[in-house]
Protein backbone atom coordinates (compact mmCIF):
# COMPACT_ATOMS: atom_id res chain seq x y z
CA UNK A 1 0.00 0.00 0.00
CA UNK A 2 3.01 2.33 0.81
CA UNK A 3 5.88 2.51 -1.88
CA UNK A 4 7.98 4.35 1.12
CA UNK A 5 8.16 1.15 3.40
CA UNK A 6 9.66 3.04 6.25
CA UNK A 7 7.25 5.94 5.81
CA UNK A 8 5.91 6.18 9.29
CA UNK A 9 2.70 5.44 9.10
CA UNK A 10 0.22 3.98 10.88
CA UNK A 11 -4.03 2.71 10.38
CA UNK A 12 -6.22 5.54 12.02
CA UNK A 13 -6.24 5.63 15.73
CA UNK A 14 -3.13 3.07 16.51
CA UNK A 15 -0.43 5.30 17.57
CA UNK A 16 -2.20 7.35 20.35
CA UNK A 17 -0.07 9.68 22.48
CA UNK A 18 -0.21 9.44 26.20
CA UNK A 19 -3.68 10.18 27.46
CA UNK A 20 -2.37 12.62 29.87
CA UNK A 21 -1.15 14.92 26.87
CA UNK A 22 -4.11 14.83 25.12
CA UNK A 23 -5.37 18.32 25.08
CA UNK A 24 -8.03 17.37 21.99
CA UNK A 25 -10.06 14.44 22.24
CA UNK A 26 -12.30 13.83 19.09
CA UNK A 27 -14.58 10.97 19.74
CA UNK A 28 -16.25 9.13 17.49
CA UNK A 29 -17.37 12.39 15.62
CA UNK A 30 -20.41 12.08 13.19
CA UNK A 31 -21.94 14.49 11.02
CA UNK A 32 -25.02 13.75 9.02
CA UNK A 33 -27.33 16.24 7.27
CA UNK A 34 -30.61 15.57 7.27
CA UNK A 35 -31.66 17.51 4.85
CA UNK A 36 -30.10 15.33 1.98
CA UNK A 37 -29.03 12.18 4.06
CA UNK A 38 -25.30 13.45 3.45
CA UNK A 39 -22.88 11.85 5.76
CA UNK A 40 -20.44 14.43 5.63
CA UNK A 41 -18.19 13.01 8.85
CA UNK A 42 -18.27 9.43 9.57
CA UNK A 43 -16.57 8.18 13.13
CA UNK A 44 -13.69 10.72 13.41
CA UNK A 45 -11.27 9.58 15.77
CA UNK A 46 -8.56 11.82 16.96
CA UNK A 47 -5.80 13.27 19.34
CA UNK A 48 -3.73 16.27 19.41
CA UNK A 49 -1.41 16.39 22.41
CA UNK A 50 -0.10 19.74 24.44
CA UNK A 51 3.01 21.12 21.37
CA UNK A 52 1.33 19.35 18.85
CA UNK A 53 0.91 20.81 15.28
CA UNK A 54 -1.74 18.96 13.70
CA UNK A 55 -2.35 18.93 9.88
CA UNK A 56 -5.61 17.97 8.11
CA UNK A 57 -5.74 16.85 4.33
CA UNK A 58 -8.28 15.29 2.24
CA UNK A 59 -10.21 16.21 -1.35
CA UNK A 60 -12.47 19.26 -1.76
CA UNK A 61 -15.96 18.37 0.00
CA UNK A 62 -14.46 15.90 2.28
CA UNK A 63 -15.96 17.52 5.04
CA UNK A 64 -12.50 18.42 7.02
CA UNK A 65 -13.80 22.22 7.59
CA UNK A 66 -17.48 20.93 8.62
CA UNK A 67 -14.84 19.11 11.13
CA UNK A 68 -12.91 22.43 12.19
CA UNK A 69 -16.34 24.08 12.49
CA UNK A 70 -17.54 21.44 14.96
CA UNK A 71 -14.20 21.40 16.93
CA UNK A 72 -14.60 25.14 17.38
CA UNK A 73 -18.38 25.12 18.78
CA UNK A 74 -20.16 26.17 15.42
CA UNK A 75 -21.98 23.73 14.43
CA UNK A 76 -23.51 20.71 16.38
CA UNK A 77 -22.14 17.54 15.84
CA UNK A 78 -24.72 14.58 15.42
CA UNK A 79 -23.01 12.07 16.86
CA UNK A 80 -19.78 11.74 19.44
CA UNK A 81 -18.12 14.65 21.18
CA UNK A 82 -14.95 17.17 20.82
CA UNK A 83 -13.22 17.38 24.15
CA UNK A 84 -10.91 20.51 24.67
CA UNK A 85 -8.97 20.64 28.09
CA UNK A 86 -11.35 18.21 29.70
CA UNK A 87 -14.22 19.37 29.01
CA UNK A 88 -16.83 18.87 25.76
CA UNK A 89 -17.35 21.74 23.46
CA UNK A 90 -20.77 22.69 23.24
CA UNK A 91 -20.41 26.39 21.67
CA UNK A 92 -17.83 28.91 21.04
CA UNK A 93 -15.56 28.61 23.91
CA UNK A 94 -12.65 31.62 24.84
CA UNK A 95 -10.02 29.48 25.20
CA UNK A 96 -10.16 27.97 21.13
CA UNK A 97 -8.51 30.29 18.42
CA UNK A 98 -9.64 30.59 15.01
CA UNK A 99 -8.11 31.79 11.71
CA UNK A 100 -9.52 32.28 8.41
CA UNK A 101 -8.42 32.07 4.90
CA UNK A 102 -9.61 35.49 4.88
CA UNK A 103 -8.07 38.05 7.37
CA UNK A 104 -11.33 39.14 8.35
CA UNK A 105 -9.97 42.38 9.55
CA UNK A 106 -12.16 44.62 10.27
CA UNK A 107 -11.34 47.61 7.82
CA UNK A 108 -12.21 50.72 10.62
CA UNK A 109 -9.99 49.16 13.09
CA UNK A 110 -6.57 49.75 13.58
CA UNK A 111 -4.51 46.72 13.87
CA UNK A 112 -4.50 47.01 17.35
CA UNK A 113 -8.19 47.69 17.76
CA UNK A 114 -8.61 44.67 15.18
CA UNK A 115 -6.26 42.89 17.71
CA UNK A 116 -8.37 43.69 21.16
CA UNK A 117 -11.45 42.55 19.32
CA UNK A 118 -12.27 39.67 20.60
CA UNK A 119 -10.89 40.77 24.45
CA UNK A 120 -13.67 43.42 23.88
CA UNK A 121 -16.60 41.35 22.82
CA UNK A 122 -15.78 38.83 25.77
CA UNK A 123 -15.03 41.74 28.67
CA UNK A 124 -15.54 44.90 27.33
CA UNK A 125 -13.91 47.63 25.69
CA UNK A 126 -12.51 48.81 29.24
CA UNK A 127 -10.52 45.24 29.68
CA UNK A 128 -9.66 45.59 26.29
CA UNK A 129 -8.03 48.73 27.15
CA UNK A 130 -5.96 47.39 29.91
CA UNK A 131 -4.11 44.60 27.19
CA UNK A 132 -3.21 47.14 25.24
CA UNK A 133 0.60 46.63 26.08
CA UNK A 134 -0.03 42.51 25.26
CA UNK A 135 -1.66 43.58 21.73
CA UNK A 136 1.64 45.63 21.11
CA UNK A 137 3.76 43.02 22.23
CA UNK A 138 1.88 40.25 19.77
CA UNK A 139 2.23 42.42 16.91
CA UNK A 140 6.11 43.33 17.67
CA UNK A 141 6.23 39.50 17.61
CA UNK A 142 4.88 39.04 14.10
CA UNK A 143 7.27 41.94 12.92
CA UNK A 144 4.40 44.82 12.88
CA UNK A 145 5.82 47.15 14.85
CA UNK A 146 5.20 50.39 13.97
CA UNK A 147 2.02 49.36 12.57
CA UNK A 148 -0.16 49.54 15.51
CA UNK A 149 -2.23 52.41 14.27
CA UNK A 150 -2.50 51.23 10.33
CA UNK A 151 -5.35 50.20 9.11
CA UNK A 152 -6.20 47.06 7.17
CA UNK A 153 -6.42 49.14 3.95
CA UNK A 154 -2.86 50.15 4.44
CA UNK A 155 -1.56 46.39 5.14
CA UNK A 156 -0.82 43.96 2.29
CA UNK A 157 -2.19 40.35 2.28
CA UNK A 158 0.71 38.36 4.52
CA UNK A 159 0.29 41.55 7.22
CA UNK A 160 -3.04 41.61 7.19
CA UNK A 161 -2.69 38.12 8.33
CA UNK A 162 -0.22 38.56 10.85
CA UNK A 163 -2.81 40.44 12.69
CA UNK A 164 -4.97 37.87 12.41
CA UNK A 165 -2.89 35.88 14.04
CA UNK A 166 -2.99 38.42 17.08
CA UNK A 167 -5.97 38.77 17.28
CA UNK A 168 -6.36 34.93 17.64
CA UNK A 169 -3.50 34.84 20.01
CA UNK A 170 -4.54 37.64 22.64
CA UNK A 171 -6.72 35.37 24.39
CA UNK A 172 -4.17 33.05 25.00
CA UNK A 173 -6.11 30.09 23.36
CA UNK A 174 -5.77 26.56 24.40
CA UNK A 175 -5.56 25.37 20.91
CA UNK A 176 -5.62 27.15 16.94
CA UNK A 177 -7.54 26.13 15.23
CA UNK A 178 -6.59 27.44 11.71
CA UNK A 179 -8.70 26.80 8.56
CA UNK A 180 -6.53 27.48 5.39
CA UNK A 181 -4.60 30.91 7.08
CA UNK A 182 -2.37 31.42 4.04
CA UNK A 183 -4.78 29.76 1.26
CA UNK A 184 -5.36 33.00 -0.31
CA UNK A 185 -1.73 34.39 -0.13
CA UNK A 186 1.28 34.25 -3.31
CA UNK A 187 3.16 31.42 -3.09
CA UNK A 188 6.19 33.21 -1.40
CA UNK A 189 4.35 35.44 0.78
CA UNK A 190 2.49 31.73 1.98
CA UNK A 191 6.47 30.56 2.43
CA UNK A 192 7.23 33.30 4.58
CA UNK A 193 4.26 33.06 6.66
CA UNK A 194 4.49 29.18 6.97
CA UNK A 195 8.17 29.70 8.58
CA UNK A 196 6.46 32.67 10.87
CA UNK A 197 3.81 30.36 12.14
CA UNK A 198 6.43 27.43 12.97
CA UNK A 199 8.54 30.24 14.81
CA UNK A 200 5.49 31.47 16.39
CA UNK A 201 3.83 28.18 17.51
CA UNK A 202 7.22 26.92 18.99
CA UNK A 203 8.10 29.82 20.89
CA UNK A 204 4.52 29.56 22.96
CA UNK A 205 4.42 25.64 22.58
CA UNK A 206 0.95 25.95 20.92
CA UNK A 207 -1.27 23.53 20.03
CA UNK A 208 -2.79 23.25 16.67
CA UNK A 209 -4.84 21.92 14.02
CA UNK A 210 -4.44 23.52 10.19
CA UNK A 211 -6.88 22.45 7.77
CA UNK A 212 -5.11 22.74 4.13
CA UNK A 213 -5.20 21.68 0.34
CA UNK A 214 -1.28 21.92 0.20
CA UNK A 215 0.65 18.68 0.84
CA UNK A 216 4.06 20.60 1.21
CA UNK A 217 2.34 23.02 4.29
CA UNK A 218 0.97 20.25 5.97
CA UNK A 219 4.86 18.28 5.70
CA UNK A 220 6.68 21.10 6.68
CA UNK A 221 4.45 22.55 9.59
CA UNK A 222 3.03 19.99 11.38
CA UNK A 223 4.49 16.87 13.78
CA UNK A 224 1.33 14.94 12.49
CA UNK A 225 -0.86 14.67 9.36
CA UNK A 226 -4.58 13.52 9.27
CA UNK A 227 -5.20 12.42 5.38
CA UNK A 228 -9.04 11.78 5.44
CA UNK A 229 -11.25 10.19 2.67
CA UNK A 230 -14.87 12.10 1.22
CA UNK A 231 -18.19 10.33 0.96
CA UNK A 232 -18.53 9.77 3.92
CA UNK A 233 -15.52 11.50 5.97
CA UNK A 234 -13.04 9.44 7.42
CA UNK A 235 -9.60 9.53 8.51
CA UNK A 236 -7.80 7.37 5.97
CA UNK A 237 -4.43 7.68 7.22
CA UNK A 238 -2.15 9.01 10.27
CA UNK A 239 1.33 9.81 9.04
CA UNK A 240 4.05 10.94 11.72
CA UNK A 241 6.06 13.57 10.52
CA UNK A 242 10.20 12.88 12.00
CA UNK A 243 11.74 15.83 10.35
CA UNK A 244 13.73 17.52 12.45
CA UNK A 245 13.28 21.14 14.33
CA UNK A 246 13.11 23.98 13.71
CA UNK A 247 12.50 23.36 10.30
CA UNK A 248 13.49 26.15 7.67
CA UNK A 249 12.53 25.88 3.86
CA UNK A 250 15.65 24.15 2.93
CA UNK A 251 14.00 21.22 4.34
CA UNK A 252 11.49 20.87 1.34
CA UNK A 253 14.45 20.16 -0.85
CA UNK A 254 15.76 16.89 1.45
CA UNK A 255 14.73 13.19 0.39
CA UNK A 256 12.80 12.46 3.79
CA UNK A 257 10.24 15.63 3.07
CA UNK A 258 9.97 14.22 -0.57
CA UNK A 259 9.14 10.58 0.72
CA UNK A 260 6.65 11.76 3.17
CA UNK A 261 4.76 14.01 0.73
CA UNK A 262 4.89 11.38 -1.88
CA UNK A 263 3.33 8.91 0.36
CA UNK A 264 0.90 11.36 1.38
CA UNK A 265 0.12 11.93 -2.57
CA UNK A 266 -0.52 8.46 -2.42
CA UNK A 267 -2.90 7.90 0.13
CA UNK A 268 -5.05 10.91 -1.11
CA UNK A 269 -5.15 9.43 -4.34
CA UNK A 270 -6.12 5.92 -2.74
CA UNK A 271 -9.10 7.98 -1.01
CA UNK A 272 -10.17 9.57 -4.11
CA UNK A 273 -10.24 5.97 -5.92
CA UNK A 274 -12.89 4.78 -3.28
CA UNK B 1 0.16 47.33 -35.26
CA UNK B 2 3.37 45.97 -37.73
CA UNK B 3 6.24 48.14 -37.39
CA UNK B 4 5.86 49.78 -40.90
CA UNK B 5 2.58 50.86 -39.61
CA UNK B 6 3.70 52.31 -36.32
CA UNK B 7 6.79 54.25 -37.96
CA UNK B 8 4.58 55.79 -40.35
CA UNK B 9 1.96 57.09 -38.03
CA UNK B 10 4.52 58.19 -35.74
CA UNK B 11 6.37 59.80 -38.86
CA UNK B 12 9.76 59.38 -36.90
CA UNK B 13 13.17 57.35 -38.33
CA UNK B 14 14.21 56.79 -41.84
CA UNK B 15 11.81 55.78 -44.80
CA UNK B 16 11.35 51.84 -44.52
CA UNK B 17 11.13 50.47 -47.83
CA UNK B 18 10.04 46.75 -47.91
CA UNK B 19 13.38 44.96 -47.85
CA UNK B 20 14.69 47.42 -45.03
CA UNK B 21 11.72 45.87 -43.24
CA UNK B 22 12.85 42.66 -43.42
CA UNK B 23 16.38 43.01 -42.74
CA UNK B 24 15.16 45.23 -39.45
CA UNK B 25 13.08 43.02 -37.40
CA UNK B 26 15.76 43.33 -34.46
CA UNK B 27 14.67 47.13 -34.44
CA UNK B 28 12.46 48.40 -31.68
CA UNK B 29 9.10 48.60 -32.33
CA UNK B 30 7.24 51.93 -31.08
CA UNK B 31 4.19 51.62 -29.55
CA UNK B 32 2.17 54.79 -29.26
CA UNK B 33 -0.97 55.16 -27.94
CA UNK B 34 -2.91 57.36 -30.14
CA UNK B 35 -5.82 59.48 -27.67
CA UNK B 36 -8.37 61.78 -29.62
CA UNK B 37 -7.98 65.59 -29.81
CA UNK B 38 -11.08 65.88 -27.48
CA UNK B 39 -10.05 63.56 -24.58
CA UNK B 40 -6.36 65.38 -24.46
CA UNK B 41 -8.31 68.55 -23.17
CA UNK B 42 -7.94 68.50 -19.43
CA UNK B 43 -11.45 68.14 -17.79
CA UNK B 44 -12.12 71.56 -16.26
CA UNK B 45 -11.93 73.44 -19.38
CA UNK B 46 -13.79 70.22 -21.31
CA UNK B 47 -16.96 71.23 -18.52
CA UNK B 48 -16.81 74.44 -19.00
CA UNK B 49 -16.56 74.53 -22.69
CA UNK B 50 -19.35 72.00 -22.66
CA UNK B 51 -21.30 74.61 -20.34
CA UNK B 52 -20.56 77.40 -23.14
CA UNK B 53 -21.31 75.24 -26.07
CA UNK B 54 -24.97 74.48 -24.24
CA UNK B 55 -25.61 78.36 -23.79
CA UNK B 56 -24.67 79.32 -27.00
CA UNK B 57 -26.99 76.83 -28.58
CA UNK B 58 -29.69 77.78 -26.88
CA UNK B 59 -29.19 81.56 -27.20
CA UNK B 60 -28.68 81.13 -30.65
CA UNK B 61 -32.25 79.12 -31.06
CA UNK B 62 -33.98 82.27 -29.24
CA UNK B 63 -31.81 84.72 -30.76
CA UNK B 64 -32.95 83.10 -34.74
CA UNK B 65 -36.46 82.65 -33.31
CA UNK B 66 -36.72 78.99 -33.77
CA UNK B 67 -38.90 78.83 -30.18
CA UNK B 68 -40.98 82.14 -29.04
CA UNK B 69 -38.95 84.16 -26.19
CA UNK B 70 -42.26 83.59 -24.65
CA UNK B 71 -41.76 80.31 -24.36
CA UNK B 72 -38.23 80.02 -24.19
CA UNK B 73 -35.97 83.11 -22.20
CA UNK B 74 -32.38 83.51 -23.21
CA UNK B 75 -30.02 82.11 -20.96
CA UNK B 76 -29.32 85.88 -20.14
CA UNK B 77 -33.26 86.63 -18.99
CA UNK B 78 -32.61 83.56 -16.77
CA UNK B 79 -29.06 84.75 -15.52
CA UNK B 80 -30.86 88.40 -14.87
CA UNK B 81 -34.12 86.80 -13.04
CA UNK B 82 -31.52 84.59 -11.01
CA UNK B 83 -29.77 87.65 -9.73
CA UNK B 84 -32.51 89.93 -9.04
CA UNK B 85 -34.15 86.49 -7.00
CA UNK B 86 -30.61 86.67 -5.35
CA UNK B 87 -31.14 90.39 -4.32
CA UNK B 88 -34.63 89.34 -3.13
CA UNK B 89 -33.10 86.30 -0.70
CA UNK B 90 -30.60 88.30 0.40
CA UNK B 91 -32.80 90.89 1.30
CA UNK B 92 -35.69 88.82 2.85
CA UNK B 93 -38.17 89.32 0.24
CA UNK B 94 -41.04 87.25 -0.78
CA UNK B 95 -38.20 84.74 -2.19
CA UNK B 96 -36.39 84.43 0.44
CA UNK B 97 -39.53 83.42 2.47
CA UNK B 98 -40.48 80.77 0.06
CA UNK B 99 -37.31 78.95 -0.29
CA UNK B 100 -36.98 78.92 3.60
CA UNK B 101 -40.36 77.25 4.09
CA UNK B 102 -39.51 75.05 0.84
CA UNK B 103 -35.75 74.07 2.96
CA UNK B 104 -37.52 73.34 6.21
CA UNK B 105 -39.91 70.89 4.45
CA UNK B 106 -36.82 68.94 2.47
CA UNK B 107 -35.03 68.61 5.51
CA UNK B 108 -37.73 67.41 7.95
CA UNK B 109 -38.87 65.35 4.90
CA UNK B 110 -35.19 63.90 4.33
CA UNK B 111 -34.41 63.40 7.88
CA UNK B 112 -38.08 61.85 8.65
CA UNK B 113 -37.07 59.41 5.58
CA UNK B 114 -33.25 58.90 6.82
CA UNK B 115 -35.03 57.72 10.16
CA UNK B 116 -37.95 55.36 8.97
CA UNK B 117 -35.98 54.24 5.74
CA UNK B 118 -33.07 52.91 8.65
CA UNK B 119 -35.47 51.37 10.94
CA UNK B 120 -37.06 49.44 8.59
CA UNK B 121 -33.86 48.61 7.02
CA UNK B 122 -32.50 46.55 10.00
CA UNK B 123 -36.05 44.91 10.48
CA UNK B 124 -36.52 43.71 7.06
CA UNK B 125 -32.21 43.02 6.78
CA UNK B 126 -32.17 41.92 10.62
CA UNK B 127 -34.97 40.06 10.58
CA UNK B 128 -36.59 36.86 9.12
CA UNK B 129 -40.00 38.34 10.05
CA UNK B 130 -39.08 41.67 8.36
CA UNK B 131 -37.62 39.66 5.61
CA UNK B 132 -40.88 37.42 5.05
CA UNK B 133 -43.38 39.70 6.42
CA UNK B 134 -42.77 43.38 5.69
CA UNK B 135 -40.41 43.35 2.70
CA UNK B 136 -43.40 41.81 0.56
CA UNK B 137 -45.41 45.02 1.55
CA UNK B 138 -42.71 47.13 1.19
CA UNK B 139 -41.84 45.99 -2.41
CA UNK B 140 -45.76 46.57 -3.09
CA UNK B 141 -45.70 49.93 -1.72
CA UNK B 142 -42.60 50.95 -4.10
CA UNK B 143 -44.34 50.22 -7.40
CA UNK B 144 -47.23 52.69 -5.97
CA UNK B 145 -47.30 55.76 -7.89
CA UNK B 146 -46.35 57.56 -4.32
CA UNK B 147 -47.11 61.13 -6.59
CA UNK B 148 -50.72 60.52 -6.78
CA UNK B 149 -51.16 60.53 -3.36
CA UNK B 150 -50.12 63.90 -2.97
CA UNK B 151 -53.82 65.42 -2.55
CA UNK B 152 -54.64 62.27 0.24
CA UNK B 153 -52.44 64.18 2.14
CA UNK B 154 -53.51 67.80 1.83
CA UNK B 155 -56.81 65.88 2.31
CA UNK B 156 -55.38 64.85 5.57
CA UNK B 157 -52.82 67.48 7.09
CA UNK B 158 -53.83 70.48 5.21
CA UNK B 159 -52.00 73.50 3.26
CA UNK B 160 -49.26 73.67 5.32
CA UNK B 161 -46.01 72.29 6.10
CA UNK B 162 -46.76 69.15 6.97
CA UNK B 163 -48.75 67.78 3.99
CA UNK B 164 -45.24 68.75 1.82
CA UNK B 165 -43.21 66.71 4.55
CA UNK B 166 -44.94 63.66 4.88
CA UNK B 167 -45.31 63.75 0.63
CA UNK B 168 -41.14 64.06 1.02
CA UNK B 169 -40.81 61.07 3.65
CA UNK B 170 -43.34 59.11 1.29
CA UNK B 171 -41.16 59.54 -2.00
CA UNK B 172 -37.54 59.45 0.00
CA UNK B 173 -37.71 56.89 2.30
CA UNK B 174 -37.51 53.64 0.72
CA UNK B 175 -33.97 53.84 -1.18
CA UNK B 176 -32.97 54.02 2.28
CA UNK B 177 -34.82 51.07 3.67
CA UNK B 178 -33.17 48.90 0.65
CA UNK B 179 -30.03 50.06 0.63
CA UNK B 180 -29.46 49.48 4.66
CA UNK B 181 -31.17 45.91 4.28
CA UNK B 182 -28.68 45.60 1.30
CA UNK B 183 -25.97 46.84 2.93
CA UNK B 184 -26.53 44.59 6.22
CA UNK B 185 -26.66 41.63 4.13
CA UNK B 186 -23.08 42.66 2.49
CA UNK B 187 -21.14 41.27 5.44
CA UNK B 188 -18.72 38.71 5.12
CA UNK B 189 -19.99 34.84 5.80
CA UNK B 190 -15.99 34.64 7.73
CA UNK B 191 -16.08 37.40 10.05
CA UNK B 192 -19.73 36.52 11.05
CA UNK B 193 -18.37 33.01 11.96
CA UNK B 194 -15.51 34.85 13.42
CA UNK B 195 -17.35 36.92 15.55
CA UNK B 196 -19.83 34.23 16.60
CA UNK B 197 -16.37 32.12 17.84
CA UNK B 198 -15.55 35.13 19.66
CA UNK B 199 -19.33 34.77 21.76
CA UNK B 200 -20.44 38.09 20.27
CA UNK B 201 -24.03 38.19 20.62
CA UNK B 202 -26.85 39.62 18.29
CA UNK B 203 -26.29 43.19 19.53
CA UNK B 204 -22.61 43.10 19.55
CA UNK B 205 -22.50 41.57 16.02
CA UNK B 206 -25.13 44.03 14.49
CA UNK B 207 -22.97 47.42 16.33
CA UNK B 208 -19.64 46.49 15.73
CA UNK B 209 -20.10 44.63 12.75
CA UNK B 210 -23.21 44.86 10.36
CA UNK B 211 -24.25 48.49 10.41
CA UNK B 212 -19.85 49.73 9.77
CA UNK B 213 -20.48 46.81 6.97
CA UNK B 214 -23.44 48.95 5.69
CA UNK B 215 -22.71 52.13 5.94
CA UNK B 216 -21.35 52.63 2.70
CA UNK B 217 -24.64 51.56 1.22
CA UNK B 218 -26.86 53.15 3.86
CA UNK B 219 -25.07 56.58 3.09
CA UNK B 220 -26.08 55.42 -0.75
CA UNK B 221 -29.24 55.59 0.17
CA UNK B 222 -29.56 58.99 1.76
CA UNK B 223 -28.28 60.71 -1.32
CA UNK B 224 -30.65 59.37 -3.19
CA UNK B 225 -33.21 60.13 -0.27
CA UNK B 226 -31.36 64.01 -0.56
CA UNK B 227 -32.30 63.96 -4.30
CA UNK B 228 -36.26 62.49 -3.87
CA UNK B 229 -36.97 64.57 -0.78
CA UNK B 230 -37.02 67.69 -2.22
CA UNK B 231 -38.89 66.39 -5.38
CA UNK B 232 -41.16 65.13 -2.99
CA UNK B 233 -41.58 68.60 -1.55
CA UNK B 234 -41.98 70.13 -4.87
CA UNK B 235 -45.09 68.03 -5.58
CA UNK B 236 -46.69 68.18 -2.25
CA UNK B 237 -46.37 71.91 -3.07
CA UNK B 238 -47.75 71.64 -7.09
CA UNK B 239 -50.51 70.07 -5.51
CA UNK B 240 -51.20 71.59 -1.98
CA UNK B 241 -50.86 75.23 -2.75
CA UNK B 242 -48.47 76.75 0.44
CA UNK B 243 -46.02 79.21 0.29
CA UNK B 244 -43.13 77.62 -0.86
CA UNK B 245 -40.62 77.73 -4.10
CA UNK B 246 -43.11 74.77 -5.55
CA UNK B 247 -46.07 77.49 -5.21
CA UNK B 248 -43.99 80.50 -6.65
CA UNK B 249 -43.21 78.32 -9.80
CA UNK B 250 -46.50 77.14 -10.39
CA UNK B 251 -47.69 81.10 -10.27
CA UNK B 252 -44.87 81.75 -12.67
CA UNK B 253 -45.84 79.53 -15.19
CA UNK B 254 -49.59 80.40 -15.00
CA UNK B 255 -48.37 83.88 -15.87
CA UNK B 256 -45.89 82.73 -18.91
CA UNK B 257 -42.84 84.07 -16.55
CA UNK B 258 -40.74 81.36 -18.01
CA UNK B 259 -37.51 83.14 -17.12
CA UNK B 260 -38.41 83.33 -13.29
CA UNK B 261 -39.69 79.59 -13.34
CA UNK B 262 -36.28 78.84 -14.25
CA UNK B 263 -34.45 80.97 -11.71
CA UNK B 264 -36.54 79.42 -9.00
CA UNK B 265 -35.83 75.87 -10.53
CA UNK B 266 -32.08 77.17 -10.31
CA UNK B 267 -32.31 77.97 -6.36
CA UNK B 268 -34.54 74.68 -5.83
CA UNK B 269 -31.85 72.61 -7.14
CA UNK B 270 -29.65 74.38 -4.71
CA UNK B 271 -31.33 72.89 -2.08
CA UNK B 272 -30.92 69.74 -3.32
CA UNK B 273 -27.22 70.05 -3.90
CA UNK B 274 -26.63 71.28 -0.72
CA UNK B 275 -28.41 69.10 0.99
CA UNK B 276 -26.56 66.32 -1.11
CA UNK B 277 -23.19 67.86 -0.28
CA UNK B 278 -23.82 67.89 3.28
CA UNK B 279 -24.74 63.84 2.90
CA UNK B 280 -21.69 63.32 1.29
CA UNK B 281 -19.71 65.19 3.46
CA UNK B 282 -20.96 63.44 6.38
CA UNK B 283 -19.68 59.95 4.36
CA UNK B 284 -16.52 61.26 3.61
CA UNK B 285 -16.25 62.11 7.39
CA UNK B 286 -17.68 58.99 8.95
CA UNK B 287 -16.79 56.20 6.39
CA UNK B 288 -13.56 57.06 6.04
CA UNK B 289 -11.96 53.62 5.38
CA UNK B 290 -14.06 53.27 2.64
CA UNK B 291 -12.83 53.96 -1.00
CA UNK B 292 -15.71 55.29 -2.99
CA UNK B 293 -15.56 53.37 -6.54
CA UNK B 294 -13.87 55.53 -8.86
CA UNK B 295 -16.97 55.46 -11.82
CA UNK B 296 -19.71 56.51 -9.31
CA UNK B 297 -19.88 59.75 -10.56
CA UNK B 298 -22.40 61.21 -7.69
CA UNK B 299 -19.35 60.90 -4.96
CA UNK B 300 -16.44 62.56 -7.08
Amino acid sequence: MSTAPDAPTGPAGTERPPPGDVVLDVRNLSKVYARNDVHALDGIDLQISKGQFASIIGPSGCGKSTLLKIMAGLIPASGGQVVLDGSPVQGPRPDIGIMFQQATLLPWRTSLENVLLPIEIREGARAAATLRDLANELLAMVGLGGFEKAYPGELSGGMAQRVAICRMLVIEPTILLLDEPFGALDELTRERMNEELQRICSERNATAFMVTHSIPEAVFLGDVLFVMSSRPGRIAEVVQIDLPRPRDFSITTSPRFGEIVQHVREQLDLGAQL
Amino acid sequence: MSARSASRETGGGPPVTDAGERSGLDEPVVYEEHEGLLDRVPRWVAIIGLAILGLALWQLIVGLELISRILLPTPLDTAREIVDSAGNIVTGGHVFEALWITTQEVILGFVAAAVLGFGLGVLVGETRFGQRAVMPYLVGFNALPKVAFAPVFVAWLGFGVSSKVVMALFIAFFPVIVDTAAGLAATDRDTITLFRSMGANRWQTLGKLKLPTALPFIFAGLKTAAVFSVVGAVVGEYLGGGKGLGELVRLSAQQLRIDRVFALIFYLSLIGLALFAVVGWLERRIVFWHRPDPTDVASA
